[in-house]
């Protein structure tokens, strides 16, 4: 039985974090001549935001390039771990220099 | 979304991470989790659902141009993170309401009064256990954080569970760090509720409740451990609501559903937990997450071709937007749910029905025209996939689903008969079913063997 005059000496009830943490990967210094992968998770108009941000990056910096999405596949759902797990060697593959990647909605 | 970004990142590749308005707070959380707490983002104003083609372009244009390019070219800013305290710490000494306060303070309970996880507490559920307090059972997103036995039990006493039940959690801790499961998807829009079921002996040895009422809190087993579930999710994976957890309404958790084993004995039925390819009688809870659910009242009829259409017709019309877990980016992964009470259940098998004959009958009757399925997917939730006969070229879709070009031909809503998952619980002789909504891969139907400690049922009497 529990009194409201009793002292209970409690402990911390959550689980230690696991992650480390890491520095985010060097910016680059222009996206001039860069290469530039479009990551979509297939949701939220995500194919006519990256349409968009092509067309205004594009006018800023006549000479970057784009990986489409529509190269990766979508990056939510049944197909997610294998694709992030793929990654790093996908993005080398096609001279990745940055990555756009939504959509947060 | 974020994933991906973390992903590119520690491939040295720098990412801009695309966000709506209303969930810059869950992207900055979910990036601590994720190890790389300045993440950056780049706002996309208010929700692009709702606006224009001009509007969305003018955002995008004006605002998420420059962040992306900030993100792209300009180291982010350090952010700085909350040191822990020890899993075992004592943080408080105090009363009962001090101790209640500060756990509602520090977000470490749902709002009810909690049991104060003392040492002492914590070891009595250890003692139903032979496993280490230090074994981690699953690393669990979205705070990558490791759920030992130990805080498994400190959740337990929290929640008002008994000791005795200890062999239960562990097991659905085991099965929410299964990577089918998906816990990561936990804090998603939607906001469905995880359904947890238990089969086995140890269903009746904890007296859980299997009968009438068995979905309503009431009985000590079947509501600490749902309560327990969630604050696990809060504590061991840190769903959080305002952070993590961004349902858009969600409702508080469901209690546990035994099933009435008893009955599916009696009519040779296999338990759900057979059904998940666990061996008969032994210890087990499923796990899968759910949007919602809808009574199914006064089925009536003395055999299934009088009583079934009535069950299909509810179990369709649960369905809607979740057919986006059929045919999408996680093809085949919808498992709808219908409960039978044992009189439903007990009719059709004296007409001659077993559970699979009732799955291939759901699955031939739970058919919508093909136009309107498409339409769920596209014109309705904007998904990019909707021509279902591209998904059958594609071989992401199995051929029932093109079987002619007529826009009117009706198409299931599983990929198997077996998708459908049947279960037998609730009051014994009314003549009522409930149907389940399923989240698909957002929470898929998983189950686990629970594993009882040396000594088991003199414990068990010990205890009582």
């Amino acid at each position: 039985m529990l009194r409201n005059s009793e002292i209970h000496d409690v402990v911390w009830p959550r689980a230690a974090r696991q992650m480390e943490i890491a520095p985010v990967a060097p910016r680059l210094d222009t996206l001039e001549g860069k290469t530039v992968a479009q990551l979509w998770d297939y949701l939220f108009r995500g194919d006519e935001v990256f349409d968009l941000l092509e067309q205004g990056l594009k006018q800023r910096y006549p000479t970057v390039k784009f990986v489409s999405w529509k190269d990766f596949g979508s990056t939510h759902g049944a197909d997610e771990r294998q694709i992030l797990a793929d990654l790093p060697k996908t993005m080398k593959a096609m001279g990745v220099d940055a990555v756009i990647s939504g959509m947060g909605c | 979304m974020l994933r991906a970004s973390a992903a590119a990142e520690k491939a040295g590749v720098p990412s801009s991470s695309l966000v709506c308005e209303g969930f810059i707070g869950q992207a900055g959380t979910t990036s601590v989790g994720l190890g790389l707490p300045n993440l950056p983002v780049a706002l996309v104003p208010g929700h692009v659902g709702t606006q224009s083609d001009a509007e969305l372009s003018e955002n995008v244009l004006g605002v998420t141009l420059d962040d992306v390019v900030r993100n792209l070219t300009e180291m982010p800013g350090e952010v700085a993170t909350v040191e822990d305290p020890e899993p075992r710490e004592i943080v408080f000494s105090g009363t009962i309401d001090e101790i209640n306060r500060l756990f509602i303070e520090n977000e470490w309970s749902d709002g009810l009064p909690i049991i104060p996880p003392t040492a002492e507490r914590v070891e009595a559920f250890l003692a139903f256990t032979d496993r280490d307090p230090d074994e981690v059972l699953a690393i669990l997103l979205p705070d990558s954080r490791a759920a030992t036995v130990w805080s498994v039990a400190v959740n337990g006493v929290m929640a008002g569970c008994r000791p005795e039940y200890m062999p239960v959690l562990i097991a659905l801790v085991e099965a929410m760090g299964d990577p089918d499961y998906g816990v990561e998807h936990s804090g998603n829009t939607p906001g469905g509720e995880t359904l947890i079921t238990i089969n086995g002996p140890i269903a009746a040895q904890l007296r859980f409740n299997d009968e009438q009422g068995v979905l309503r809190d009431g009985f000590q087993p079947n509501t600490s451990v749902g309560r327990f579930w969630r604050l696990a999710l809060r504590n061991l994976a840190g769903f959080l609501l305002h952070k993590n957890d961004k349902c858009t309404f969600g409702n508080t958790w469901r209690v546990v559903m035994a099933e009435n084993e008893p009955v599916l004995d009696e009519i040779g039925w296999p338990t759900t937990a057979e059904d998940l390819g666990i061996s008969k009688g032994r210890n087990a809870v499923s796990i899968a997450r759910y949007t919602g659910s809808n009574l199914i009242a006064s089925a009536t009829g003395d055999t299934g071709e009088k009583m079934l259409p009535f069950l299909a017709d509810a179990v369709l019309k649960q369905n809607t937007w979740q057919l986006v877990f059929t045919i999408g980016t996680s093809p085949g992964t919808l498992r709808p749910l219908l409960v039978l009470s044992p009189i439903l259940a007990k009719t059709l098998a004296k007409d001659g029905w077993s559970k699979a004959d009732v799955k291939q009958y759901l699955y031939d009757h739970c058919r919508l025209p093909a136009w309107q399925f498409e339409r769920y997917l596209g014109e309705w939730t904007d998904h990019p996939i909707r021509d279902l006969k591209d998904q059958v070229a594609l071989r992401r879709a199995p051929k029932q689903f093109a079987e002619s070009d007529d826009p009117d031909r009706m198409v299931p809503i599983t990929f198997r008969p077996d998708d459908f998952m049947i279960a037998v619980s609730g009051d014994p002789l009314r003549t009522n079913a409930i149907t389940f909504a399923h989240n698909g891969i957002l929470g898929y139907t998983v189950a686990r063997e629970i594993e009882t400690p040396a000594g088991w049922e003199e414990k068990l009497k010990a205890a009582r």
